[in-house]
């Protein structure tokens, strides 16, 4: 989640890049459920001190900064800051259970008449309601990852000591002549193929449905290509109640068993993919 | 970005686009085969030779990408194309992506 991220951040800075180096800006981190003004020490990207920006019963946890977007051709210098982005997101979210993380490189700069401080406050006012309902959404929730993969040569073995037309293509080749036989593998391949992708949607269904009965809310994330031995058929982001994670677990553990099948699930995080849009 | 031409990588780079290309018809030709051989046009006979023909020709693509060591590079063209094709397909037959897209 980290590198995609900080892709997107780059983009969507265009905001601070306007404004002249000096400027004063707040580097924008999440935005908690607690009416708190308060500092949390010097935790923040290069041991920045990261405080907080309160509104009625909600805060901006903030570091203060020029308003000039933190840009690096270096992918090392940029994981690092990603990394304390989150690490600030992840000791608010211990805190005070409920935050809207931001993404990577939100900065709120001050105007002439304004300061960024101010800007901030006005931001939390203006957006007040819409916060509160992204609150309520995620609220005593938590974001897991769970990813699912399958090995293919063991679901391609016992689709052929399942299916009858594929043991019997199998059988015929070994009686053909070289370039017949060639052939009939090519076609044993297409079925093959056409048959593991069956199986994964069916699949895919299946473990959805049971995901989705101990979760509040879920993400369907592209799958991503890992080694030919072991291939990602499910990619998801779930939203969880925190007292359901456990059945979670065990519901994921069955599927962990099946041969064949390896499940990969992370979590606790911030609810990272929730807290955008509808 | 920078574009680092160096002449060995650009061989691979280049030798390595080439091979993918032609497996990417040799698959074209394979697929057309059994086409026509499910279809029943053809014979016995023509089918054992067309299988002996794409057989030959998979060895020669075999022994091309060992000898130049392009196994990796002729992967990661296919790769890449198939995440194109997936991207476009992605976005022609996917309404969330409509949304998304109208929404910019």
């Amino acid at each position: 989640m980290s590198l995609e991220t900080q892709h997107r951040a780059k983009t969507k800075v265009a905001l601070a890049t306007e404004a002249i180096v000096e400027e004063e800006g707040r580097y924008v981190y999440c935005v908690a459920d607690a009416r708190e003004d308060m500092s949390l020490g010097k935790i923040g990207i290069e041991g920045h001190k990261v405080h907080t920006i309160p509104h009625k019963d909600i805060c901006a946890v903030v570091h203060s900064c020029s308003a000039q977007p933190y840009q690096s051709d270096d992918q090392e210098v940029v994981k690092a800051w990603v990394r304390m982005h989150q690490k600030v997101v992840d000791a608010a979210w211990e805190r005070w259970d409920t935050v809207l993380p931001l993404s990577f490189d939100t900065i709120i700069r001050g105007e002439a008449e304004k300061s960024a401080e101010q800007n901030v406050k006005d931001w939390l006012k203006q957006e007040y309601e819409e916060f509160k309902r992204r609150i309520k959404k995620v609220k005593g929730r938590a974001e897991y990852g769970v990813q699912i993969f399958w090995e293919p040569k063991v679901i391609a073995q016992s689709l052929t000591s399942t299916s009858p037309q594929i043991r019997r293509l199998d059988e015929e080749i070994k009686t053909k002549p070289k370039g017949l036989a060639y052939m009939y593998r090519q076609r044993l391949e297409n079925l093959m193929k056409h048959e593991m992708e069956t199986k994964a949607d069916e699949y895919f269904k299946d473990f959805y449905g049971r995901i989705r009965k101990y979760t509040d809310d879920v993400r369907v994330e592209k799958t991503k290509r890992a080694e030919p031995s072991l291939q990602m058929i499910m990619n998801l982001s779930c939203l969880v109640y925190r007292d359901r994670y456990t059945e979670l677990g065990e519901e994921l553990g069955k599927i962990n068993r099946m041969r064949g099948f390896a499940v990969r699930f992370t979590g606790p995080w911030p609810p990272y993919s929730f807290v955008g849009g509808a | 970005m920078v574009v680092d031409i160096d002449e060995k990588s650009l061989k691979h780079g280049v030798l390595g686009l080439v091979i993918a290309l032609v497996e990417i018809i040799r698959d074209a030709l394979n697929l057309q085969a059994i086409k026509r051989m499910e279809g029943g046009s053809l014979t016995e006979e023509e089918i054992e030779r067309l299988g002996q023909a794409l057989m030959e020709l998979d060895a020669a693509i075999e022994e091309i990408k060992q000898e130049q060591g392009i196994v990796e590079s002729v992967r990661s063209v296919r790769d890449g194309l198939d995440e194109v094709v997936d991207d476009v397909l992605d976005r022609m037959i996917n309404p969330e992506k409509w949304r998304q897209e109208a929404e910019k």
